[in-house]
């Protein structure tokens, strides 16, 4: 009678093997499906390369002089005795380029054959955690990762993620995580809080022990009494003291031995700054003596050009011997980040007193490739603007890149030598490979689709499981076949799940570890709720007793398991919640679809084996 | 030949003592209870990856000259040999590389991981966090399955067995605590959990016509089988020594599993057939 069954008929009777199959395809897809490239990947591009500014991390070299790459291997000789100029196909276009003797300074990977993403500690990179030195609140976090982005975005940094947070003491950190950044970069790029201030020098001359405060349209009487104390307009001051005069905050900070007062005026701060120029006509490198300085021009708003005007009224001009020019005398702007000074320049005597709106910064280093990096990292800093606390680096860590793809292929080899053992334990036990193959197959069913789902999600491909999924379930819930609620769940469930994206890292495989180690108990108690007291007479009604009685055991080792985990998703700063995370995916996987198919296989299986004892 | 549960008791109550001896005398010693790794405490560790392995000794006393405190010790790495250098965070890790370059030493591949102090111990307090929920989380889930109050402390005990004694046993044998090592104790809550549900269900729940005797033959067969497998498939993972994290995760889980086997087919055993002779089963 059941050989004449349709063949469809009995692939819908073992619908939750179906569900199976298309939740593993399903997965293959979104792991595999991707436009597949020959060439070799680009990891980081060195400061002193020559593709410095052209070629960027993540694009992909394909001919080096017209050879075709296909390996790290053909890309280390190809690029080995390279000298003078060459030419790199990427991306599909061709980029000529001309090598010094710093050589290539490009570093590269394998292309990506998947829409895995591996984590740092796979694939090499840094990990950051910064933490700010003040109380911050959530939407500060925001604000900080925001800016944080935008450095990165203006200084060129791919492949660099930022994540909130939050420690169980309530404190917040921001986890950076980014292939091919190292230290310094963090150091001096997004851990500065990114404060600007110019500050001008304000000399007032005294005769006899009298001045004048000139600001421009307001002067101010000012009195010396020695003993660091001077007396301006009728506001007593002492040396180091700060005060404010027509909304511009003063510092007192000298007195030269001839008789010149010095004060600090402060000009403009960040938020003083409109625009930073980075085109070639007010930024750029001038090569030194043996120094390169660096200068780039920024756009001040009207308010911060005024307070300029008034601090550089009334200074006299001085002859530069040495260039020719006029300079304001006893006075220089000073621009300061983060309390640091970063430049202090001379001012033209023709811009004393006026309204200024472009200063300039500028800085020296000693080659050209740090000049410019500096010129980078300031202008960035300060188009981003300033976070609203400072950061404090609490951790971090240089992964070396070279684990790469090859530690993965160790993992699966290993996964593969863990299924064999566990496939010949289990044939040892039951003598019968209709129980241990189907649990190796299972286990790594169970691992693809985990990957999957923790893959790149693919909204066409996941929709599609969903609609097949759950025309499946609703056929054989008309043909009646037999059902249960948690394969209704699981069918639509998992596919949404599928639309979850994370990180494959270290914590994720012993996630997927340890997930697969419990479906493979679970399924031994299956395999031995089903085969026990074999010898005995048994009719179709127990066995499906057996299977409800295994899958209580399963339900509640499954349920014990989501609770633990559950809480540890909600603390805690990496490590623990990818680990949590996965294995609550991976048992949700597991008691919805893996094992129940799993019971399908054995129960069929034993059917069978009872019909031919029957017919014998 | 039964043997008297009541005397087999014995077994586990011995090694429980012996932990909580070993817990103490750590305390005493160095007035913590727990070795903490770097992850746990804040310091900065530098793994030089090698084809050949170095010499440890050499390379410890000389960096010792320089840096203090300096532990150096070698993991089995998936492309050679690791030698991991810990120091504390005043320690430049650049420095350190640097001296062990000039010792003519190829330290090309290498990896640096710094924790701040702060972190370390945010870290730790959060891993302490999470193996107490878990383990709360886990009883009451327990409790709701079987809603009788001896079997599910049965399960607990045991289950809390298993921790203590791992933990205890990783301070004998050198393990220290890391993030890799919290992922197995946590891995353990379940691995645990898995066998001892089985006994309490067959015990309780099974209907057919079977003395207790025979329902925990049946179940301890189905268990080892479970635990065995879970051994053997952790074999290859530490024969490869892929990597120090899943090397670590798979040390903690083998000695909690082989408490496992004890803490199931011992002491939730003995409480359970206690429980059911109260009870008049038989």
């Amino acid at each position: 009678m059941v050989l004449r069954k349709e063949g469809h008929e009995i692939m819908l009777k073992h619908w939750r093997i179906l569900l199976l199959v298309i939740m593993v395809s399903a997965s293959l897809l979104t792991i595999f499906l991707r436009p597949q490239y020959n060439g070799v990947q680009i990891a980081y591009v060195y400061a002193d390369s020559p593709a410095k500014n052209v070629l960027q991390q993540g694009m992909i070299i394909s001919q080096v002089n017209g050879v075709p790459i296909h390996s790290i291997e053909e890309w280390t000789s190809a690029t080995k005795n390279i000298s003078g100029e060459f030419k790199l196909k990427v991306n599909n276009n061709d980029y000529k380029f001309n090598l010094n003797s710093t050589g290539m300074g490009v570093e590269v990977n394998d292309v990506d054959r998947t829409n895995l993403d591996f984590g740092i500690d796979i694939k090499g990179g840094t990990r950051i955690i910064l933490k700010p030195k003040e109380n911050a609140s959530s939407q500060m976090l925001d604000q900080i990762i925001g800016t944080l982005q935008t450095r990165a975005n203006i200084y060129g940094l791919r492949e660099i993620k930022f994540t909130p947070a939050r420690g169980i003491s309530g404190d917040y950190y921001v986890e950076v995580e980014a292939s091919g950044v190292g230290r310094e970069v963090v150091d001096t790029l997004l851990s500065k809080q990114g404060n600007f201030e110019a500050k001008i020098v304000k000399p007032v001359y005294l005769s006899g022990n009298k001045g004048v405060f000139d600001l421009g349209e307001n002067k101010y009487d000012v009195e010396y009494f020695g003993n660091e104390t001077v007396k301006i307009s009728n506001l007593t001051v002492k040396m180091n003291d700060s005060f404010v005069l027509d909304n511009i905050d003063f510092e007192f900070v000298n007195v030269t031995q001839s008789n010149v007062l010095l004060f600090l005026g402060s000009a403009y701060k960040g938020n003083d700054i409109e625009m930073v120029y980075t085109d070639a006509q007010h930024s750029g490198i001038i090569p030194g003596k043996n120094y390169f300085e660096f200068y780039f021009g920024v756009l001040v708003s009207e308010k911060g050009a005024e307070r300029f005007a008034k601090i550089t009224s009334g200074i006299p001009s001085q002859l530069d011997l040495n260039s020719g020019d006029y300079y304001l005398k006893d006075t220089k702007i000073l621009l300061y980040l983060d309390n640091q000074q970063v430049s202090d320049l001379r001012i033209a005597s023709t811009l004393g007193g006026k309204a200024y709106t472009t200063p300039q910064i500028t800085g020296s280093r000693e080659s050209k490739d740090t000049a410019l990096e500096e010129k980078l990292k300031l202008q960035t800093i300060l188009r981003s603007g300033a976070l609203p606390v400072s950061l404090e680096t609490v951790s971090v860590g240089v992964i070396s890149p070279t684990l790469g793809s090859g530690f993965i292929f160790s993992v699966a080899f290993a996964a593969c030598l863990a299924a064999v053992v566990v496939m010949a334990i289990i044939f040892v036990r039951y003598r019968k490979l209709g129980v241990a193959l189907p649990i190796a197959l299972i286990g790594f069913s169970e691992v693809v689709i985990i990957l999957g789902i923790a893959a790149t999600n693919d909204w066409f491909i996941w929709g599609t499981a969903l609609v097949l999924n759950s025309i499946i379930v609703m056929l054989a819930w008309w043909k009646k076949y037999e059902m249960d609620p948690t394969s209704w769940i699981g069918a639509m469930l998992i596919p949404l799940l599928g639309l979850l994206t994370w990180t494959i890292d270290l914590p994720v495989i012993s996630g997927i570890i340890a997930t697969v180690g419990m479906s493979v108990d679970s399924m031994i108690i299956i395999a031995d709720e089903t085969l026990s007291g074999s010898g005995e007479k048994k009719i179709l009604f127990t066995i499906r007793d057996k299977i409800k009685r295994a899958f209580f055991i399963i339900f509640g080792s499954a349920s014990t398991v989501i609770a633990a985990m559950t809480p540890l998703i909600f603390i805690g700063i990496g490590f623990v919640r990818g680990f949590a995370i996965t294995t609550i995916i991976g048992v949700l996987v597991g008691i919805l679809i893996t094992r129940p198919a799993y019971a399908e296989i054995v129960e069929s299986e034993n059917l069978s084996s009872h019909k031919k004892e029957k017919k014998e | 030949m039964r043997i008297n549960y009541k005397i087999l008791l014995v077994i586990p109550v011995a090694v429980f003592l012996l932990s909580a001896a070993i817990l103490i005398n750590q305390y005493i010693q160095t007035g913590e209870l727990l070795k903490r790794s770097i992850d746990m405490k804040g310091g900065t560790v530098v793994t030089i990856n090698t084809a050949e392995s170095l010499n440890i000794d050499a390379l410890e006393s000389q960096l010792k000259q320089k840096f203090q405190p300096i532990v150096v010790r070698e993991v089995r790495s998936f492309k050679g040999y690791g030698t991991v250098i810990e120091t504390s965070t005043d320690v430049k890790a650049e420095d350190i590389l640097a001296a062990v370059k000039a010792m003519g030493i190829d330290t090309r591949d290498n990896s640096i991981e710094t924790i701040g102090p702060s972190l370390g111990a945010a870290f730790w307090s959060q891993a302490q966090l999470a193996m107490a929920l878990a383990f709360i989380f886990m009883g009451i889930v327990v409790f709701v399955i079987f809603r009788t109050f001896v079997p599910s402390m049965a399960v607990i005990i045991s289950a809390f067995g298993d921790i203590f004694m791992t933990l205890a046993f990783m301070q004998l044998f050198g393990i220290e605590l890391s993030l890799a090592g919290l992922a197995a104790i946590l891995m353990l809550i379940g691995y645990s959990v898995d066998t001892d549900i089985l006994l309490t269900t067959r015990m309780l729940r099974e209907t057919e016509d079977k003395t207790s005797d025979e329902k925990i033959k049946h179940a301890m067969k189905t268990g080892l089988t479970m635990t065995l497998t879970a051994i053997g498939a952790l074999i290859p993972l530490l024969l490869l020594g892929l990597s120090p994290v899943i090397t670590q995760i798979a040390n903690v889980l083998m000695i909690g599993l082989a408490f496992d086997i004890m803490n199931t087919w011992i002491t939730n055993v003995a409480i359970l057939r206690w429980y059911c002779e109260r009870k008049g089963m038989k």
